[in-house]
């Protein structure tokens, strides 16, 4: 019998399940960081960004906005970049706004949740990254355009390739672990 | 893989105040510093972020990764972004203003007329005192914050135990899942797996790492469903916890936590009440472009 799904729950499971989302990020993140993507250039390219997106479609918003927020908070202080807490929120974003359909979800590997999924993914990434880079306008003194040209769409386009491209694969590989081990 | 925190005691006066107190004070001058333009504020703003450096005795060595990344930035935002095109001066540099060369500059043989302004000058300066003195107090914390106080701090500065305890937990996670991570990437090259050199798009480029992700985000599910069951069955969450990390104020914790609010209150009063917040250039500062 499947256990029914509660949006805003934050139990052991939960706890749990945040924690090693937010440590799989900063792992990721860092040795994502260290391998360097070939051709990408200067551009930085964090595969790792899927986790929150994922954590979320997968256990809610509240896990997907830990993920992400904790994660690139750890992800920062392992590479020594430091502590930006408004980049630190827009990553939270990133995992919380793909968590608002994880109750719609049955069937991980079914194309319609996989549609839905892509689909906030992208909104998840506008959301997240929009709202770290207008927060440039606060702290550094920015304007839109330097935002939208050096803040957002350098950090939003990646972030909606990497969800695109792999939160399906995870979706799928969750799907089949699920149905192997009979968890809900 | 090894992943290393950056921490290290270095029996700096930093290692000696209590990590609420930075947390309190750091929010504060973030408050502090974001709410003017104003250059007399921000250059004792300034001054107050690299005394507080200071006090940590980190090297450039160590913290050179976190000043790459923020010069980067500062770079974009100060020469192209204020100097070079003026969009970041938008919004609080009047429009116009006096121009650095008004009769135009020949380079090579040829007359080009900036448009870059003493005005526009003096707002890359008063950028630099805001974004230098806010990432002399974040990127402080890698090095001389213990990374097992955290949980601890958040739980103490309010945050619910929960929150806290995932940050916690999270951080203990880490060294086992960089681990994971290294075994299976040994394992993938073993099958000849290649990471570093892909042909085709960025697609495919992207799609190299799922054989590495999915194994390491898989197995740390199944693995999180016996950690979830061993916290339950000792009663995790049924009271307040309690934290092997002990925090304790001293008298100069206390008096940084007032320092901190005068710092964020009187900003907030001299920029709201008496309206000294706003942007403008010294007059010292023009005539030095005659």
């Amino acid at each position: 019998m499947q256990e029914k799904k509660s949006l805003w729950k934050f139990g052991t499971k939960q706890v749990v399940y945040a924690a090693i989302g937010a440590a799989l990020y900063a792992v990721l993140a860092y040795a994502t960081n260290m391998i360097q993507l070939p051709g990408a250039g200067n551009v930085s390219f964090r595969p790792a960004v899927v986790i929150p997106m994922f954590f979320g479609i997968a256990f809610g918003p509240i896990v997907g906005f830990i993920a992400g927020f904790v994660g690139n908070i750890l992800a920062d202080l392992l590479s020594g970049y430091g502590f930006w807490f408004w980049w630190d929120l827009g990553n939270g974003l990133l995992g919380l706004v793909p968590g608002l359909i994880y109750p719609l979800i049955q069937d991980y590997k079914a194309g319609k949740s996989i549609l839905l999924a892509e689909l906030f993914v992208v909104l998840g990434s506008a959301i997240g990254m929009g709202v770290a880079s207008l927060s440039e306008m606060w702290v550094s003194g920015a304007d839109m355009n330097t935002v939208i040209f050096a803040n957002f769409l350098p950090s939003f386009i990646p972030d909606v390739i990497n969800g695109l491209v792999l939160v399906p694969l995870l979706m799928i590989a969750y799907a089949a672990i699920t149905q192997r081990s009979g968890r809900s | 893989m090894l992943v290393s925190w950056h921490y290290k005691y270095r029996g700096s006066p930093m290692d000696h105040i209590d990590p609420r107190a930075r947390w309190i004070f750091s929010f504060a001058f973030l408050i502090a510093a974001t709410s003017t333009w104003n250059s007399a504020m921000l250059a004792v703003l300034f001054g107050i972020a690299v005394i507080w450096y200071s006090l940590g005795r980190t090297t450039w060595k160590e913290t050179r990764r976190g000043w790459t990344l923020v010069l980067i930035m500062l770079f974009t935002m100060i020469i192209v972004n204020t100097i070079i095109t003026g969009g970041g001066a938008g919004g609080v540099v009047p429009e116009g203003g006096k121009l650095v060369w008004p009769d135009g500059v020949r380079l090579f043989g040829r007359l080009l007329r900036p448009g870059l302004t003493v005005d526009r000058i003096w707002f890359a300066i008063c950028q630099l005192m805001r974004i230098g003195g806010i990432s002399m107090f974040f990127i402080l914390i890698p090095y001389t914050m213990d990374s097992r106080s955290y949980g601890a701090t958040f739980s103490k500065l309010g945050l619910p135990d929960k929150l806290a305890y995932t940050m916690e937990l999270a951080i203990r996670f880490i060294p086992s899942l960089a681990r994971n991570f290294s075994i299976t990437m040994d394992a993938q090259r073993a099958r000849a797996f290649e990471l570093d050199d892909v042909k085709g798009g960025l697609i495919r480029k992207i799609g190299r790492i799922a054989p590495l992700l999915i194994p390491v985000t898989m197995n740390a599910i199944l693995s999180s469903e016996d950690i979830a069951n061993a916290m339950d069955l000792r009663g995790f969450g049924q009271r307040k916890r309690t934290w092997l990390f002990e925090l304790r104020y001293h008298w100069w914790d206390y008096a940084l936590i007032a320092f901190a609010v005068l710092v964020a209150a009187g900003s907030l009063i001299l920029v709201h009440i008496f309206k000294l917040g706003a942007f403008t250039v010294p007059p010292f500062f023009y005539q030095l472009f005659h």
